[in-house]
């Protein structure tokens, strides 16, 4: 966060996130959706588009034999129209952002600005597909490359962009921090790792199964072995290089403690704490 | 304060904006109770606040992030545009659609001229020398237009009288049939599918430096005036005149009018004017939009007409020719006149 703080734009250039400024003063970072995700996800609707239309023909076919063969025929082809022109704008507008496809993959229709799209924009874009799709989408393809932010000619025109939604749930405290026993104090020196080192370690941990087991022990111990230096740490140099990650561990459990008695200090003077609480007791009174 | 700390303390008005947001996938937020609405809007704010303590303080990605999309979905659903209706649409056919007309009537103008020029040129000379028309069109099709508009009463030529007496019993059936009014509705249904189409293709492509559309603008003129011209110069003129003078008013103008939204876009590149090319496109472009959805609205006006009016036998010519009179002043009226009076209030 604080990288990209300092230099936004260069951030922005070699990351596929989208920062964007709410009236409440809050960055919010998008992830935009890159073509591969969006041709799966046209694909999907192309499917259903194509089911929908086969489907239709199929029972004008029957209601053929009561109404007449042309009526029906006729009436096919007016949904074929509309499949065609009217799916994605009208689903983009009406269903904030999405198609099904879009659905299927997380992704949605937003604003360059953040806001959800207006039903002209949404209308806009998908009417411009006609010059994206020239040449099996080559055009759309081409200028997605080209003009940033991953925006075909309908992105470029409507002032829309394609970001991806992710569902995450509350981070929980990885289960190792319960169990390892924090250090002695005899073995260490001073030194008081930040706060921040301990976020750190947290998520490292948190999310070690990300990485397979050589590689993550692997970097683990440049930290671990960083941090046994600057603690001055005075046991077993052998149980820093083997086991890394329950070092790490009993560095992060040794000082929670530690930073959690501080912090209690410091909390009347915290600006969140007071409304914080209130409005939790307000919660869950709702609740 | 501690992450561990926060985290506890937050995270059941967090639980709680989730439960809400879920509820908004499935409902609108009109459909909100009051109380709902007031809740929402208060967490929503106590979200955004959170977020920025946590981006203001290393407390790690993953927290971030799950603040990150609560407050967006939050965002998403907060600032959603107010639902259209049906008095929308209205408004927009009765007085959005002709003013930004108006205000763009140079586009227009020129698009026509790139349609009815071509148009207007080849059915003069196709009309003087009938056989220029096969440079144009496939000799087949000229046949099948030919069997389409020969008069069975009265067979002027005879190039006629040899295709009535090849094929004579099967164009009879073709507009006696019983189920005549089926084979409208099929057409109908041609019409709007193809005849939009082109016409929505037209403007779409007309951000590609509106290559695409001055292309099809002159092209469809020169198929359309040398289809004219030929059965016009082979004697079908009546049955021709009166079967397309009715619908053309629609058709024909709607497709210079998506030209024109076309040719905005593909103007605003070539001339931005003060503003840069990707804003002037943006601003342009939303014009546009609005003018081809008022081509599409007319073009579908332009099928029914061409479906269920204009081949109909059992209406005199006479009174198609009327009728195709009232409804081109009609077209015209209601493009140079439509919402007008709440310009000037």
């Amino acid at each position: 966060m604080t990288r990209a703080d300092a230099d936004p734009e260069g951030a922005m250039r070699v990351s596929t996130a989208l920062v964007i400024e709410t009236p409440e003063n809050v960055r919010l970072t998008y992830r935009l959706a890159g073509p591969a995700t969006r041709l799966l996800a046209y694909l999907i609707d192309l499917i259903l588009r194509i089911g929908i239309v086969v489907a239709v023909y199929f029972f004008a076919s029957f209601a053929g034999v009561v109404a007449g063969q042309g009526v029906s025929i006729g009436m096919c082809l007016v949904v074929q129209f509309l499949i065609d022109w009217a799916y994605f704008g009208v689903s983009e507008a009406f269903f904030r952002g999405k198609t099904v496809g879009k659905h299927v993959f997380a992704l949605r229709v937003l604003q360059e600005k953040g806001y959800p799209a207006t039903m002209w924009g949404a209308l806009l874009r998908n009417f411009v597909r006609g010059a994206d799709n020239l040449s099996f989408f080559g055009v759309g393809f081409v200028t997605m490359f080209l003009s940033g932010k991953f925006r075909r000619l309908g992105d470029l025109v409507a002032e829309t962009v394609v970001v991806e939604e992710r569902r995450v749930r509350v981070p929980r405290e990885p289960i190792i921090l319960e169990k390892i026993r924090p250090l002695s104090r005899n073995e260490l020196g001073s030194f008081v790792p930040s706060g921040q080192t301990l976020a750190l370690i947290e998520e490292f941990l948190g999310r070690r199964n990300v990485l397979t087991y050589r590689r993550g022990h692997a970097m683990a111990y440049l930290l671990a072995r960083s941090l046994a230096k600057r603690l001055q740490y005075s046991g077993d140099p052998q149980q820093v290089e083997r086991y890394p990650m329950a070092f790490l561990a009993a560095v992060y459990a040794t000082f929670h403690q530690a930073h959690e008695k501080t912090d209690d200090d410091h909390d009347v003077a915290d600006a969140g704490a007071e409304p914080h609480s209130r409005s939790r007791r307000m919660a869950e009174a709702a609740t | 304060m501690n992450k561990r700390k926060f985290v506890a303390k937050r995270s059941v008005s967090w639980r709680r904006f989730e439960k809400l947001l879920d509820r908004l996938d499935t409902i609108s937020l009109r459909k909100f109770s009051p109380a709902d609405t007031a809740e929402f809007s208060r967490l929503f704010r106590e979200l955004c606040y959170d977020l920025s303590l946590i981006q203001s303080r290393d407390w790690g990605r993953g927290l971030v992030s799950y603040l990150n999309d609560l407050v967006s979905r939050g965002h998403n659903a907060f600032y959603s545009s107010p639902p259209g209706n049906l008095a929308h649409v209205v408004q927009f056919l009765l007085v959005g659609f002709p003013r930004l007309f108006r205000k763009n009537i140079g586009y227009f103008l020129t698009a026509a001229i790139l349609f009815f020029g071509p148009l207007g040129i080849t059915w003069g000379v196709v009309q003087h020398d009938t056989t220029l028309a096969s440079r144009v069109i496939p000799p087949e099709q000229l046949k099948m237009y030919e069997k389409m508009y020969s008069d069975p009463d009265t067979s002027s030529s005879k190039e006629d009288d040899e295709d009535e007496e090849d094929d004579g019993s099967g164009t009879k059936d073709w507009r006696k049939d019983p189920n005549f009014m089926d084979q409208r509705s099929l057409m109908a249904g041609f019409y709007i599918n193809h005849n939009t189409t082109i016409a929505l293709l037209c403007f779409a492509r007309g951000i590609l430096l509106a290559v695409g559309t001055i292309y099809t603008l002159i092209e469809n003129g020169i198929a359309i005036g040398a289809t004219a011209g030929y059965l016009i110069g082979t004697g079908h003129s009546d049955r021709f005149l009166s079967f397309v003078v009715s619908h053309g008013s629609f058709e024909l103008t709607a497709i210079a009018v998506a030209g024109g939204a076309g040719l905005m876009l593909g103007n605003a590149i070539v001339h931005p004017g003060q503003r840069s090319r990707l804003e002037a496109l943006r601003v342009r472009g939303l014009e546009a939009i609005q003018i081809a959805c008022g081509a599409a609205a007319m073009l579908f006006i332009a099928a029914l007409i061409e479906g269920f009016w204009s081949p109909a036998v059992s209406i005199p010519n006479s009174v198609k020719y009327a009728g195709g009179a009232i409804l081109w002043i009609l077209v015209f009226v209601y493009l140079t006149t439509a919402g007008r009076w709440e310009e000037q209030s």
